[in-house]
């Protein structure tokens, strides 16, 4: 199966420039998913990866049908259709198991709708039950199995239907490392042996190494908006090897085109002036991770590589690339590739006391149009006050393509920090420090 | 199929954010500027609230005109629509003051109950029983004596109309109360501890903050619960004599017997402006004030709002008062410092501003005070025992067997309501319960119905059945459902609305039917919520059955064969044997039915249809 040269086999589903917008409560169009056309061929495991909150779910319901994109088509063996996507079999992040149903009830009832005659039910349940090695469990209840069983019976269950598409929503992100690794090698096997149930595999994930050791072709999405940045095929021989020469390289190279896009060493040319001034998004994180931060570095030879900052502060890669971002905002680092490096800046900055550290804060935030410009509405504001949503609406105009609600509290955040600005919860009032 | 699929649409991650407010004030807004100054500037707020004040003062007025007045032998109403407000004034009235009682019982009993492990082997039992016995029972032998007591003025008829609320409002509150207190978590209290706490400074920083946010929506629950109890002291008659008050339930109650169809519906219209007024402008207010209370869970629940409070917020006036306030505190916070100055021997042996040797008469003082409170309330409880005993002793073989055949057919009246109701509010509550937006516009409508008193209609209820010739051991039937079927309803929209939104999706995704999806996802998971509701409207049901089954229509009472029945009838006579004897056995069954009914089915709940894995 993955030697086949999948340019040549048909295409079972595609998505057509889908567009879709998500309403935010200040009345905005917040554009989730952007143009997003791609296709999956009958044979082969496509991954899409990216950070959280690039649509990547949403992207994967749409194209079971689960969803109606806002604007572009899903395209079914060439045809348009609306509605679930026929064929295809899903496996969710959090198992989605009926609590109330045993196992192998579990695995009936998506049967239901088959219309099998009663022998053909029990058959299939009892081969799907084997498929994926959860003999002698048909009679417990969820609540009674661990999650990596949870999910066999997930998988059990996508299986039973004999779909051509089987659908993975991070499937094994709930799930513990080792139990998941041990996972992810039997839902290969049973792809390959699966004679064309299901045909091909579209898994959405987070875990770059994951999506090494299971992919054919590698989607990797951008966030805000969402938009595929690139795409890489994976031609490495099955079975992989975790520390095989060819498959860190193949890491490494991933590694590289998500630090190109999302860090990029030459900024986008857009000139920014007084008179068209260009508001940059304030990446989420907040003001003690970012000091923490360029603190860590200069105690550790004031350069590191941004993966392997990651892996040892156990955080997600995306989460510590939002303090990357930031800390880069202000002029603490630098990025050149993959690696973060303290500017002089940052090194006067990890080594002085709060006080001092809070001054430069200060000064090295209102160097950012959108702190600028708050700043400036605020003190001419009734009062010296502003209520957040004054705030909100504000921010909703400067950044159209944010949520004004994540925006305010990373805005917060910093400007609380930097002595700027005071945010009353109770009353609600933004006022000057 | 395609509209399910359309509502399947995920929500913003961090759930539904909170409602816009008010537009901003940009400066591009010209008129409209002015009109937000204005409520900015807290002018509105001020005239509101002294408005809202002087109101509130003259209404006083004519509620102590009223309870100093004569006692009538029938209650005079004035049907006219203007009189109506002054009548819902006297309900309101009845109902807050009840709340305080109720309120100022709960703090007492919880903490006591919470603090010392004797009294509250005592204690908790009590007020389980207390939960169960139908109070309502007692309510004609309690007007009877205060009646007495007072015979010249209403005073005595209001206290009984009080005390009666009271019963229905207070047991759930301490219950609730009790419980916080005692699961206040292990680190607060040692904090409480090391930065040696009074126990004043300890309730009122620790204990009651913690337990506010339960304290307030029991309280708003127990509220809606008082109306019914309200309605049927306002509207009790026996026989011939007229124990009514006057205020809504008495207006609605005589609007019936002439059949004034329009006095009627302003009743009910009054009614329900109440119910919607105290909401908005105490409830939610007090909700959204006290959500700065709330530990913060890792899900984070709907922020809501209330327009009242930020009114208030701008004023003048509260904000003046508000340090009036602070520095009355101030000084009060002062004087135990100065008071305790540690004589230099001491010196040497601690630090901190309570003396070791104060810190530990506290306690001391306080148990005393515990024990003997513990000894009086055994020795009352022995005295009454005694007596009900011997009551019980004085019904004989043949009337305990009248009354346990009473019983089975209230028990038959109870399922057949419970079973009524289930019917068309399981498939009504799913549905509204899966669509955000019914839920939005429907829910404050079920509020209000739940809130609604159900006694307020039973006239005209009544009315319409015995015209329909339905007599009246079918019609207390629907009596029962009228009030307590809202129970069910809510509870099974707030478990339609719980349903995981994967499940709903891996149901779509498997092409599940909609008869599939209703018996093996939509039913199972509502299901702990079925139950809640349940529980709660038997319990409706028992207590209505004594007013239900025994009805004063027209001068002629229309009775049922019940157990609610022989209570009324037996209070009424002053025939307290059979009266204790038919509490007896109806608190018994409410209990067996706990044990045997609600109890396996909770567990079932908490196990196999547990949605929290």
């Amino acid at each position: 199966m993955a030697d086949t040269i999948t340019e040549q086999q048909p295409v079972l589903l595609a998505s057509d420039h889908v567009t879709h917008l998500f309403p935010m409560p200040n009345g905005n169009m917040m554009t989730v998913l952007e143009d997003i056309t791609m296709d999956i061929r009958k044979g082969e495991i496509i991954c899409i990866i990216g950070p959280s909150g690039c649509g990547k779910s949403t992207f994967l319901r749409i194209l079971a049908g689960l969803i109606r994109p806002t604007k572009g088509k899903v395209l079914s063996r060439g045809s348009e259709m609306s509605g679930l996507t026929p064929g295809v079999a899903m496996v969710f992040q959090m198992f989605a198991l009926f609590p109330w149903m045993t196992v192998s009830e579990n695995i009936q009832s998506v049967l239901v709708s088959q219309h099998l005659p009663e022998g053909e039910v029990q058959r299939r349940v009892n081969s799907v039950i084997k498929m994926v090695g959860l003999e002698g469990f048909e009679e417990a209840y969820p609540r009674e199995i661990s999650g990596g069983m949870k999910q066999r019976v997930g998988i059990a269950r996508a299986l039973a239907v004999q779909p051509e598409l089987l659908f993975m929503d991070e499937p094994f992100s709930a799930i513990d490392a080792l139990t998941a690794e041990s996972l992810r090698a039997d839902v290969v096997d049973i792809w390959e042996e699966a004679e064309g149930q299901p045909a091909s595999i579209l898994m959405v994930s987070h875990d770059i190494k994951e999506v090494v050791y299971m992919a054919d072709r590698i989607v990797i999405f951008s966030a805000n908006p969402g938009r595929i940045r690139a795409v890489v095929p994976n031609n490495l021989p099955r079975p992989r090897d975790y520390r095989g020469a060819d498959f860190l390289a193949m890491v490494d190279y991933l590694h590289d085109i998500i630090t190109t896009n999302e860090l990029p060493d030459v900024p986008p040319a857009v000139v920014s002036t007084p008179s068209q001034p260009v508001y940059e998004p304030l990446p989420p994180a907040s003001s003690s991770d970012v000091v923490s931060f360029v603190e860590y570095l200069d105690s550790h030879g004031g350069q590191g590589d941004v993966f392997v900052l990651a892996h040892e502060f156990g955080k997600e890669f995306s989460e510590l690339i939002n303090i990357v971002k930031a800390a880069e905002m202000l002029g603490f680092i630098e990025t050149p590739k993959q690696r973060t490096i303290l500017t002089p800046l940052g090194r006067r900055f990890a080594n002085m006391d709060t006080e001092e550290q809070k001054i430069v804060w200060k000064q090295q935030i209102l160097t950012l149009n959108v702190f600028k410009t708050l700043y400036a509405d605020v003190q001419a504001s009734r009062n010296g006050i502003m209520l957040d949503d004054e705030v909100q609406e504000r921010l909703a105009q400067l950044l159209p393509n944010e949520n004004p609600e994540f925006t305010f509290q990373t805005l917060i955040n910093w400007a609380r920090f930097g002595n700027l600005l005071a945010f009353d919860e109770d009353s609600d009032e933004v006022t000057l420090q | 199929m395609a509209q399910q699929e359309e509502e399947l649409i995920r929500t913003d991650p961090r759930g539904s954010p909170p409602r816009r407010k008010r537009p901003a004030a940009l400066p591009i807004w010209g008129e409209s500027s002015a009109v937000m100054a204005l409520y900015h500037s807290g002018v509105l707020a001020d005239i509101a609230i002294t408005l809202g004040i002087l109101g509130f003062f003259y209404g006083l007025t004519q509620v102590s005109q009223e309870w100093a007045g004569i006692l009538r032998p029938t209650v005079v109403i004035d049907l006219s629509l203007g009189s109506l407000p002054r009548y819902t004034f006297f309900s309101l009235i009845r109902g807050l003051a009840a709340y305080g009682v109720s309120l100022g019982f709960t703090i007492v009993y919880g903490y006591w109950a919470a603090k010392d492990k004797l009294a509250e082997k005592l204690l908790v039992p009590i007020l389980d029983i207390l939960q169960s016995i139908p109070v309502l029972g007692f309510m004609p032998g309690l007007v009877l004596a205060l009646v007495s007591l007072f015979p010249s003025s209403n005073v005595g008829l209001e206290l009984a109309s009080i005390l009666m609320i009271f019963t229905g409002q207070a047991w759930n509150m301490t219950f609730s109360f009790y419980n916080s207190l005692k699961s206040v978590p292990q680190y607060l209290q040692e904090a409480g501890t090391v930065y040696h706490f009074s126990w004043w400074q300890r309730l009122t920083q620790i204990e009651m903050p913690y337990s506010a946010v339960g304290l307030i929506w029991n309280s708003m629950m127990s509220m809606a619960g008082g109306w019914f109890f309200l309605m049927v002291t306002e509207t009790f008659q026996l026989g011939n004599r007229d124990f009514r008050l006057p205020g809504i339930g008495s207006y609605m109650s005589v609007a019936v017997e002439r059949g004034d169809t329009k006095a009627m519906i302003g009743a009910v219209v009054a009614m329900i402006l109440m119910i919607v007024a105290l909401d908005q402008l105490l409830w939610r207010p007090i909700v959204v004030w006290a959500q700065k209370f709330r530990i913060e869970d890792t899900t984070q629940e709907e922020v809501m709002e209330s327009w009242f409070l930020d009114l208030l917020r701008h004023s003048h006036i509260l904000r003046w008062l508000g340090t009036i306030g602070a520095s009355i505190r101030r000084s009060l916070h002062r004087s135990p410092v100065q008071s305790s100055q540690v004589p230099a021997a001491a010196v040497t042996s601690t630090s901190s501003s309570d003396s070791p040797a104060r810190t530990a008469n506290r306690p001391v003082a306080g148990i005393l005070v515990s024990r003997l409170g513990f000894v009086l309330l055994a020795a009352g409880l022995a005295v009454a025992l005694v007596q009900v005993v011997r009551l019980l002793a004085s019904v004989s073989a043949a009337e305990w067997v009248r009354l346990v055949q009473s019983d089975l057919l209230t028990l038959a009246r109870v399922t057949a309501a419970i079973l009524l109701g289930t019917l068309w509010t399981v498939p009504l509550g799913i549905r509204i319960g899966l669509s955000p937006r019914l839920s939005r516009i429907m829910q404050p409508v079920v509020q209000v119905a739940a809130s609604f008193p159900a006694p307020m209609l039973f006239p005209a209820v009544i009315l319409i059945l015995t015209s329909l010739n339905i007599a009246i051991g079918v019609g207390s039937i629907i009596l029962m459902l009228l009030g307590t079927q809202w129970y069910i309803l809510f509870n099974v929209i707030a478990g339609a609305q719980a349903i995981p939104s994967d499940l709903k999706e891996a149901a779509a995704n498997y092409h599940f039917t909609p008869r599939q999806r209703f018996w093996s996802l939509y039913i199972p998971a509502v299901f702990p919520y079925l139950v809640t509701g349940w529980v709660t409207a038997a319990g409706g049901a028992w207590n209505a059955s004594i007013v239900a089954e025994t009805v004063t229509f027209r001068g002629s009472t229309l009775t049922a064969r019940g157990i609610g029945a022989v209570i009324s009838q037996a209070a009424f006579n002053a025939r307290f044997g059979e009266l204790s004897g038919a509490i007896l056995i109806m608190a018994l069954t409410v209990v067996l039915i706990n044990r045997f009914v609600w109890r396996p089915l909770y567990a079932l709940a908490s196990t196999r249809y547990n949605l929290s894995k």
